[in-house]
Order: structure tokens, then C-alpha cells, then sequence
């Protein structure tokens, strides 16, 4: 229940050995809170969550009981995860107030004439609010930011499962750092290091030293241990400006980050590095949403079910096995299953043994009309780590995706924050928002990117959520939303454990084999060679309609289509 | 288990994999034959192009097929005309990036590629530039690619700055490139010509009369474009000490003098009525067009090699025709021509009883040893040390720099610098054991260098190195005019062919070392005595070359396997009568 990334990877995991999978979302659309929107629907999604306020009524499904049965009912509030939406439009007030229908007659035509503007660079095109919307569907603007480790367990999973066939990626192509007042690019590859023109040639040697006399944990390390890392910085004397990309920009930990930590995610950081790129990081083109929708697809090639706009208001459970033998879903149909896998947020507080109180990501989308920090090609992705700007403030991790990365329209960059909630959204990142781009509250900033539009909100981080001990059903099992980590590893963890629990003796997601290698019931093995052509272009066929399938349930049109084969499993399942 | 995916078994698999190639094969050799049928029936048709295509779309490295296609496309050229000869060969390109995806390191189909290329009436070397940088960005060591690219850049005239703009950018992505650094090495000096007027006089030959040959400095930067070039391989070095690449361009750049080629000594010796002659590298006298003229008078003299192992040798002889300067009241002039290079030394043997004469440039007017590194200014050469000892702080494991800094050193004060250059040596042997042999043997050669120096700055003709740890004799040629050498307690193994060039040698000392071999002992005319005491003469037959020097007198073996020989003494005798005293 629920396509989120933990979710998908589940179906994805149970389909491919084998076992029926039904996967239900009651949005209309997939990944949940991974999901990625275009401009236009990231409108309707704030739309939808404005009006949302009010409690559906729960309809009584007692009726359905049979001996010995007893309803848990479900909470239909996933939106309760996402709070304190705010949104701002600056597209067409940036130089002069220009009323939103004007704009749309302009149409980004009138070029810039800001104060301060040096003459060589190209004159800026001011883009409207009624361009976005035109262009919208050339954005995939994500709910959350996250970045792919190159060796991280989120890679190395769709590397083994083959489902890295469904989606492309792009590099990570710098690090850079918010560092007085300024964005500075971070050398972190033995590339950048050679070409940095930061670094001393010293201080070349000694970063170089220090990132690999630490992929080993050696003694002085240990004696570290429970310390802070900014002190075992501090004594490898390697100068302010090392200091300051190590411990924000390659570990990304805070001051007072005990050695043991920030040298594992120092490490984890480094082992990733080279595999792909100079960075260690790699992105989905078309956004993070492609993810959990590329399990979703490798569940369905396998004979996975999906329901978009479906969902389960109830569990029947067996009061003797405590188990749930059934679910009864929206309409009131009562399906059997054996396994029941469910976003937390579904299940009531009671239920739970919630470990510490429900705690909050902050998050801003920001759309600009240019780079950070602009060089030779304007088709960078940025990973930007902001550490905290005064004291008390929380660090901000920073996303910056070019065009290129399919997430924007040309001519705009996207730009993704994200930190640990202290207050509202709003009031975590908008002071970093005012210090990096022009808005009309920042003052003397002509060189930084303007700011079209932006969207704050706060989104309950997953990772609180503890793995066992609840009040459950024992086939119940409970994966979180998003949580703040950078990497994706929390809710592949989750996955996989899942699996684990339910069927400890199947691997857990092996490799999709070559479509060449499938047997077909009939064919006989010593088929000749024509023979296998044709079942190579049949399973292609095959595996257009199971896609094409999957594409269409997001269509309207899709429905009714998709209801009738939802009877139908339903009466295979029982 | 139920509903799940059947998948073929590795067995099932493996016999169709086999049952493919077997057809395959059958196909393939199929192919091949009417192939060469048709080559051998002179058909040049597009067929044979369709077949051969198809063949080396599966197996580009069958150069015969390759000539075949290139015969048909001749033959083409002659009856289409331009612009299908331009489409076919346009063809012919997609074709070979085809064969290239298959195999990117196929000698046939980069040359295949180079001629087709020169062959197109209207090539878009653009293109071809193009496809050159995305290989190489797939990898870029591939040197296939790279000398195609090379000609490609030939052929279009690409700007020597775009070039060095690409190195810069392949460098930047990955320094660990001998490829790009070698070819920023070979643009630089076109792009950015040291200037003119010498930068560094004091480094100029001393003698004004020959001007310096055209390829002395030829491949040298100017200093401003230089000292960018140290601060980017610095940047290399820092960043990664142990990658060689960026040490070998460092060298590089530091220079290497080229010694100009001149006859360096000429020695004239009365009594045996012979010449000597030294040049500044080894060539071959009978070769090189050497004219020994003789108060003015051109005389027939046969040169020969110190040693008949040697084609090639930096010192010749020859006899004078017998008594030509034997009259003691005569002033006689000799001059030696070297034809070929348009230089030649005199050498005047005076009146009275002189019974020799040499004329020569000392080894510390030419800067001799300092051409391994550097026709650089000392001011550079002395901030480059700073840079790299300050790298050694860091590292100071690191053999490269170390190696680096010892050459620097060398360059600018060898006999200064002698404590530190043996304690880096030291070091050196002890981090890279692997090479400990080489780097005594280098630091052999900069001991005797550092005594040839300090018997030059003395002027005298004692050469006297003993208890340094030799294990290598070099520079011999340097010592053509010594008379008393002494290689006591050394490692040495062996006196080698060259140390026959010691052709006025007297006294040879040579005690505790390991030497088994006294191969170069040979037809010394002046040597009288040898020490060879503690070393490892095991067989008479080592002791034969002795018998070819004329004047040996004392001879002391005491300590070496062959005195237990039996016989020994008598034997001795009988191979060196003229030893009269002899130490067993």
C-alpha cells in the first residue's frame, strides 16, 4: 500500500520470485512523497493539499466481518506528512511589478536592465510566471532531494536487479560550498584537487594525504573515538580551508559529529568517488520519482498488479493467529493476503511504538534563472552543502539541477534545499534563500541568480520510524517516508529487511534475466533458431503491453479498463 | 516455486551459444574464401566491397581484406565520379566507426581510416576531430586513436594553441597521461619558442669558435611560459607525488642540454709515435670523415677503437707512421679534422725532450655533468629545489622526489650538494629496494663525476676514488690522460672494455673490490703496475688481457681464488714474461 521508494522496492522484490503482489496507492499518481511533478501538477498537488484540511468520513465496513475477524481501521491522512505550505512567485515582479496577465502577453521578451549588470554578460531574459506554466511539463521537480551514492546500496540494488534498465542518470558534476559569503567549488576528486585554484600545492599534498590515510581506520584514529571530528580535523593541522570541505562539504556532519561518524561518512563519501565521475554522486534524469517507479515496472513486468487512486480502508484481522487474513479496500471489496505492507502514516498512533516524536525535514524548491556559480558549461549539477549560517541555524543541503537533468526548462536552473526542521520551512531556509538568490527582500546581490518562484514545506522525516516492536498484526509490516539522510539507504535498508523477515531464504531482488533466456510455456527446448526469434519479439510485446500498461493507469481513460482487471485478480486471489 | 519465470539452464545456453558460433563460422569462412577468390581474379566490384564489409564488421584485424578494400576503392576512384567517389568513401567512415565500436584498438581500421581520410576529395576533418576526442574521452591511452589524431591535426592545420588548449583540458580530467604531457611537450616550443638571444650565457660553451649547433636548444620554452608550465606540474606532483607521469614532464621541462658535438682531447705521445683522440660522444672514426694533417701535411693513419669490442667509442688511436715526430728539435703541429662537423683541435708537440702533448677542454669549462638537467637559470633551478623539498617534508618517502631532488642538486652545485645527495641515495635504496642496484650504479656515476671535477679544479692526472661504494665505472673517456688510477675497496665487479681508455694509465689500483673480469686492461702501452689484492680472479684465462699491455711490471694477485691454482707462478711466467714482480 503506497508507492514509496521502500514500498516499490518490496513489490519489486516479492514479484520477481514469484509471489502475487498488489499494489495500491490512492494517489493518482506514483512514489508517494518521492514523488516528482511537472510545474503544472506541483500546482495541483499544492492545490490539492490546501483544500485537504478537512477529515474524510470513515465509512463503516463492520458488515463484512466474518467469525473470529476484527477491523483495524487505516488513516487516510498521508497528507498529515506534509505541512506549512507556502508558496511565492517572484517571475514577474523581479524588475517592476508586472500583473500576472501582462505577463503572458510579454512572454519573456524584455530584456533585463538591472543596475550593475556588466556589460559582457549576455542580457538576461526575464522569464514569467505564465512561461512556467507554458513550460511546465519540462519540469520534474521532486518532493524530496536526495542524491544516488555511486556506491551506495540504492546503486548497487539497481545494478543487480537490472532495473537500472529503465532509467538514465547523470553525474553529480561538482560540490560546491557556501563558505563566507561566497559559493566555492569543492576539490574533492584527485582532478579538482590538481586543478583547484584555491588550494595551495601544500595544501593539495595535504588534503590529498589526509582523504587517503583515512579509507583505512587506523589507531590514531580510534583514539578519536567520541570526540569530536572537527577536533581530529583540527589536529591533522590541515588549515582552515581543508577543514572547512571536510567536515561540511565531504562528511556534510556539524561541528559536534563524533570522529567515528564523520570518518565513516567521510569514507562512505570517498568510496563512491571515481566510479562514475568526479563526484560521488549520481541523479535520475526525469527526477527522483523515476526510482520507485522503475521497481513499480520491474514488479509488474513479473506480474505485479497496480491501482492508482485505490486504496485500503481496512485490515480484517484473525483474532486467533493475530494475522490479517484480508484487507477491505475503498469500495468495500474484501481481498485476501498473506503479507501486508503499509506506509506507516496509515496506521494510528496506537498501533505504533513511536520512538521519538514525529520530527520534520524542511524543504524549499526554488526556481532560478541561473547557476550559483556560473563557469565554462551551464549544464552543471551542483551538490551545495550550506553550514549553518549563524549559530543555532541548521545546515542546509543544496541541490542544483541544470536542464540537462530533464527537471527544468531551459534557461532555468531547479534548486532543492533541504535541512532538519527547527521551525517552519519558511523560517529554517528563507534566510539562506534571501543570502543566495535575488528576491526582492535581498539587497546588493546582482550577481546571484534571481528567483522565479519557490515553494516551502515541511515534510515528516522517515527516518524515526523504528523497524520492529509495534503493536501489529505479525504479516503487517510498516516502511517510512523519506528521511533526511542525503543517500537513499534508509529506505533500501527497510526494503530489504522486509523481504528478509517474510521470505528469509529468496534472494532478495536477483538480476532480471535477458529476455533471450526466458522459457515460454510450450516452447520446447530444442526449438530451432526462428523459433526463438519469434519468442524474443513476442516477449518484447509482452513487455511493452505490462509497461505500456503501467503508463496508461496514470490516463483517465485507463480506468475503467484497469477496474475490470482489478475484479478479476480480485477473484483469482480468493 | 508457482508463477515464477523459468530461465534457460547455463547448459542450454552454452549449446546455443555453440550452435550460433559453429554457424557463424561456417558463414565466416564462406565469406573469407570467395573473398580471395575474387582478389585472385582481380574483381573490383561492389560485391567484393559488400563481402569484405561484412567480414571485417566481425573481424576488423584482417589486414589482407583491408588492402583488398583498398584496391577496390582505387579501382572506383578511377571509374565514378567525384561525388559518388566522395559518397562511397563517406560510406566507407561509417563503416569504420562501426569497426571501431567493435574493436577501438584495431591497427586495420585506424590505418584503414587514416588512408580513407587522405583518399576523400572533400574531407570534413572537423569531424574527424570530433571522433577522435570522443574515443579518446572513452579512454584516453588509446594510442591508436592518438596518431590518428595526430594526423588529423596535421592534415586540417589545427592551431597549435587549440592543441595545447585540448592537452590542457585531457590533463585536467585525468593527469595520469603520458600521451598528453608528451604532446604539450612537443607544442609548447612551437607555440611559445624560447626567445632568440641566449638567456643564460653563463651557460654557453666557453669557446666563442663554433656556434652553437642548430639543435642545441631548439626544443626549448620561453622561461614566461615556463615557469606556468612548473607551477601546473607542480600542482600534478603535489596532488599525486607517486604518479611518474607528471615527474617525467617535470624533468622535461627542467631540460637536457645537448652537449655540442666537438673532438674534446687530442694526445700525442712521442715514444710510441701514436695519437689519441676524444670525442664529446661516441662515434665511429672511420665513418665520420677524420683528417689527421701533421705540419700540414695530410698523413694515411688507420684508427682504431681502444678496444675491438667497440664500433662506436668516444677515444680513438692511431699510430704515426714511423718516425714522423721523432726528431726532438722540431716543433711539431698536429691538427685533427672532424669533417662531418666542420670542427677540428690542434695540438702542438714543443721542442726538447716532452715526450707527450694533449690539447683539451677541461670536463669544468664544458658543465660537463650538470647537461643532465637543465640549461636552466640557477635562480630557477634554486626555487625548484625549494618547492620540491618542501614536498619531501611532506613525503619524504617519496622516491620521485627524492630522485628529483638529487638532480637538481646535481645541477646546480655537485660537489656543494655531495653530503645531502648521499644521504637521499640512502634513503632511496631503502624505499625502493627494488631498485636499489640502479640507484647505486646512478650514484656511481655522480661520484666519479664529482672526482673528476675536484681532479680538474687540482690539475692533476691522479684519479683517486676509493671507499665510495662504486659499483659502475663511467665517464671513462674523461680520463683518457690519467696516469694513476685508484678504485680501492669499491663494489666494483669488473674493469669493463671502456677502461681501456685510459691510454696513459701507469698505476692501477684496484685492491678489495669483487672483480672477476679485467676485460678493459687491455693494450694499455704506459701501465706498470696493477693492484688487484682481495678480489675474485678465479682462472688464468681472466688474467689473459694483461698480456697485451707491453711495459707491466709489478703485478700484486694476493688474495684472489687463482693463486690456489696449481702451477700458478710458473704459469704466470709464461703469459707475462715482462712481470718481474709478482705477488701471489
Amino acid at each position: 500500500m503506497r508507492s514509496g521508494l521502500a514500498e516499490s522496492v518490496v513489490a519489486a522484490a516479492f514479484s520477481r520470485v514469484g509471489q502475487r503482489v498488489l499494489h495500491l496507492d490512492r494517489r493518482s499518481y506514483y512514489a508517494a512523497n518521492w514523488a516528482s511533478f511537472t510545474f503544472n501538477a506541483l500546482l495541483t498537488w499544492i492545490q490539492e493539499h490546501h483544500e485537504e484540511s478537512q477529515p474524510e468520513e470513515v465509512q463503516d465496513w463492520s458488515s463484512l466481518l466474518e467469525e473470529g475477524e476484527e477491523l483495524i481501521y487505516l488513516l487516510n491522512r498521508d497528507s498529515a506528512s506534509i505541512t506549512n505550505l507556502q508558496v511565492f512567485c517572484y517571475a514577474d515582479r523581479c524588475h517592476g511589478f508586472h500583473p500576472i496577465i501582462q505577463a503572458s502577453q510579454t512572454e519573456g521578451e524584455e530584456p533585463t536592465t538591472a543596475a550593475g549588470q556588466s556589460q559582457s554578460e549576455p542580457t538576461r531574459k526575464k522569464i514569467s510566471f505564465a512561461h512556467l506554466v507554458k513550460e511546465g511539463r519540462r519540469f520534474n521537480i521532486d518532493l524530496v532531494s536526495k542524491l544516488m551514492y555511486s556506491r551506495g546500496s540504492l546503486v548497487d540494488l539497481l545494478i543487480k536487479s537490472n532495473v537500472s534498465r529503465y532509467a538514465e542518470f547523470k553525474n553529480v558534476t561538482r560540490i560546491l560550498t557556501y563558505r563566507g559569503g561566497k559559493v566555492e567549488q569543492v576539490p574533492c576528486s584527485r582532478a579538482d584537487v590538481f586543478a583547484s585554484r584555491q588550494l595551495s600545492v601544500v595544501e593539495k599534498r595535504k588534503l590529498m594525504r589526509f582523504l587517503t590515510s583515512c579509507v583505512e581506520e587506523t589507531e590514531e584514529q580510534r583514539a578519536y573515538n567520541g570526540r569530536p571530528y572537527l577536533e581530529f580535523l583540527c589536529d591533522q593541522q590541515l588549515g582552515d580551508n581543508l577543514q572547512h570541505f571536510l567536515l561540511h562539504s565531504i562528511a556534510m556532519v556539524t561541528e559536534d559529529t563524533p570522529t567515528e561518524e564523520g570518518l565513516a561518512s567521510t569514507r562512505h563519501f570517498l568510496r563512491s568517488l571515481g566510479r562514475y565521475g568526479n563526484t560521488p554522486f549520481l541523479f535520475p534524469v526525469y527526477g527522483l520519482g523515476e526510482i520507485p517507479q522503475c521497481f513499480c515496472r520491474m514488479c509488474a513486468v513479473f506480474g505485479g498488479i497496480y491501482c492508482l487512486r485505490h486504496s485500503v480502508s481496512c485490515l480484517l484481522l484473525d483474532k486467533d493467529t493475530n494475522r490479517c487474513k484480508a484487507v477491505i479496500d475503498s469500495r468495500g471489496q474484501r481481498i485476501s493476503c498473506s503479507h501486508f505492507v503499509v506506509e506507516d502514516g496509515f496506521i494510528g498512533a496506537d498501533w505504533k511504538r513511536e520512538a521519538t516524536p514525529t520530527r520534520f525535514l524542511s524543504r524549499a524548491v526554488l526556481i532560478t534563472d541561473r547557476s550559483i556559480l556560473p563557469s565554462d558549461s551551464d549544464q552543471q549539477v551542483s551538490m551545495v552543502t550550506v553550514p549553518p549560517i549563524a549559530a543555532g541555524c541548521p545546515a542546509v543541503k543544496m541541490v542544483e539541477l541544470c536542464p540537462s537533468t530533464m527537471t527544468c526548462m531551459p534557461g532555468t536552473y531547479l534548486v532543492h534545499l533541504t535541512c532538519q526542521s527547527a521551525g517552519s520551512a519558511y523560517h529554517d531556509l528563507s534566510p539562506v534563500v534571501t543570502r543566495m538568490f535575488r528576491t526582492p527582500e535581498s539587497h546588493d546581490q546582482e550577481s546571484s541568480p534571481t528567483l522565479l518562484w519557490c515553494l516551502y514545506f515541511n515534510m515528516a522525516d522517515g527516518s524515526g520510524l523504528e523497524g520492529e516492536g509495534h503493536d501489529l498484526p505479525n504479516n503487517v509490516y510498516l516502511c517510512s517516508g523519506p528521511d533526511a539522510g542525503l543517500g537513499h539507504e534508509h529506505a533500501v535498508r527497510q526494503a530489504q529487511a522486509i523481504f528478509q523477515k517474510i521470505l528469509p531464504d529468496e534472494e532478495f531482488c536477483p538480476p532480471a534475466p535477458n529476455p533471450e533466456d526466458i522459457v515460454y510455456d510450450g516452447e520446447n527446448n530444442s526449438s530451432s533458431t526462428p523459433g526463438d526469434g519469434e519468442t524474443l519479439e513476442g516477449e518484447k510485446e509482452k513487455e511493452e503491453t505490462l509497461e505500456g500498461e503501467v503508463e496508461k493507469e496514470e490516463k483517465v481513460e485507463g480506468e475503467v479498463e484497469k477496474e475490470e482487471k482489478m475484479e478479476g485478480e480480485v477473484e483469482k486471489e480468493e | 516455486m508457482h508463477g515464477r519465470v523459468k530461465v534457460k539452464s547455463t547448459a542450454q545456453q552454452e549449446e546455443e551459444k555453440r550452435k550460433e558460433r559453429e554457424k557463424k563460422l561456417k558463414i565466416y569462412v564462406a565469406a573469407r574464401d570467395a573473398c580471395f577468390s575474387k582478389r585472385k581474379e582481380g574483381i573490383c566490384d561492389d560485391e567484393a566491397l559488400q563481402i569484405t564489409q561484412q567480414l571485417l564488421s566481425s573481424n576488423p584485424d584482417f589486414a589482407t581484406l583491408w588492402n583488398y578494400r583498398r584496391e577496390i576503392l582505387m579501382h572506383l576512384e578511377t571509374v565514378r565520379d567525384e561525388d559518388e567517389v566522395q559518397k562511397i568513401y563517406q560510406a566507407e567512415l561509417s563503416f569504420l566507426e562501426s569497426c571501431l565500436k567493435v574493436n577501438p584498438k584495431s591497427y586495420g581500421s585506424w590505418h584503414h581510416r587514416g588512408w580513407v581520410s587522405t583518399r576523400l576529395p572533400r574531407p570534413d576533418w572537423a569531424r574527424e576531430l570530433g571522433l577522435c576526442d570522443r574515443c579518446l574521452s572513452l579512454d584516453d591511452r588509446n594510442f591508436h586513436c592518438w596518431d590518428y589524431r595526430r594526423m588529423v591535426v596535421k592534415m586540417s592545420g589545427v592551431p597549435v594553441d587549440q592543441e595545447l588548449a585540448f592537452t590542457d583540458r585531457l590533463i585536467g580530467s585525468n593527469f595520469s597521461n603520458y600521451s598528453s604531457w608528451h604532446y604539450r611537450s612537443t607544442l609548447l616550443p612551437l607555440l611559445h619558442p624560447e626567445s632568440p638571444e641566449p638567456h643564460s650565457p653563463c651557460r654557453e660553451p666557453r669557446r666563442a669558435s663554433s656556434p652553437p649547433s642548430p639543435q642545441t636548444h631548439s626544443h626549448r620554452v620561453c622561461e614566461e611560459q615556463l615557469l606556468k608550465e612548473y607551477e601546473l606540474v607542480q600542482n600534478a606532483f603535489f596532488t599525486d607525488p607517486n604518479d611518474q607521469s607528471a615527474w617525467f614532464y617535470y624533468r622535461w621541462l627542467l631540460g637536457r642540454a645537448e652537449r655540442e658535438e666537438m673532438i674534446s682531447c687530442v694526445y700525442v705521445s712521442r715514444d710510441e709515435e701514436r695519437v689519441a683522440v676524444a670525442f664529446s660522444r661516441p662515434v665511429n672514426a672511420q665513418s665520420v670523415g677524420l683528417l689527421l694533417v701533421l705540419d700540414g701535411q695530410p698523413q694515411r693513419v688507420e684508427w682504431r677503437s681502444v678496444h675491438p669490442r667497440f664500433k662506436h667509442s668516444p677515444v680513438w688511436i692511431c699510430d704515426l707512421p714511423p718516425g714522423t715526430i721523432s726528431d726532438v728539435t722540431n716543433e711539431h703541429n698536429l691538427t685533427v679534422h672532424w669533417t662531418e662537423k666542420h670542427t677540428h683541435r690542434d695540438c702542438a708537440l714543443y721542442t726538447g725532450d716532452a715526450h707527450e702533448s694533449w690539447c683539451r677542454d677541461s670536463a669544468t669549462d664544458q658543465e660537463l655533468f650538470r647537461s643532465e638537467l637543465s640549461v636552466e637559470k640557477t635562480s630557477v633551478l634554486q626555487s625548484e629545489l625549494q618547492s620540491c623539498n618542501q614536498l619531501q617534508e611532506l613525503e619524504p618517502l617519496n622516491k620521485w622526489c627524492l630522485l628529483t631532488i638529487i638532480l637538481l642538486m646535481r645541477a646546480l652545485d655537485p660537489l656543494g650538494y655531495e653530503k645531502e645527495t648521499l644521504a637521499h641515495f640512502q634513503t632511496l635504496k631503502e624505499v625502493d629496494s627494488m631498485r636499489s642496484a640502479y640507484y647505486s650504479d646512478l650514484c656511481s656515476k655522480f661520484m666519479i663525476e664529482n672526482t673528476i671535477l675536484k681532479m680538474e679544479y687540482a690539475e692533476v692526472r691522479v684519479f683517486s676514488i676509493s671507499d665510495k661504494n662504486v659499483t659502475t665505472l663511467c665517464h671513462l673517456d674523461q680520463l683518457l690522460l690519467v696516469t694513476h688510477i685508484n678504485l680501492s675497496s669499491n663494489q666494483l665487479q669488473r674493469l669493463p672494455p671502456q677502461f681501456a681508455m685510459l691510454q696513459c694509465l701507469e698505476v692501477l689500483e684496484a685492491d678489495n673490490n669483487s672483480i672477476e673480469n679485467l676485460e678493459g686492461v687491455f693494450h694499455l702501452p704506459k701501465l706498470e703496475e696493477v693492484h688487484l689484492k682481495n678480489n675474485k680472479i678465479s682462472t688464468l684465462a681472466d688474467l689473459q688481457p694483461l698480456a697485451s699491455c707491453p711495459k707491466l711490471k709489478r703485478l700484486d694477485l694476493r688474495g684472489n681464488p687463482v693463486t690456489q691454482t696449481a702451477n700458478i707462478e710458473s704459469e704466470l711466467t709464461e703469459l707475462l714474461p715482462s712481470v718481474t714482480d709478482l705477488q701471489l
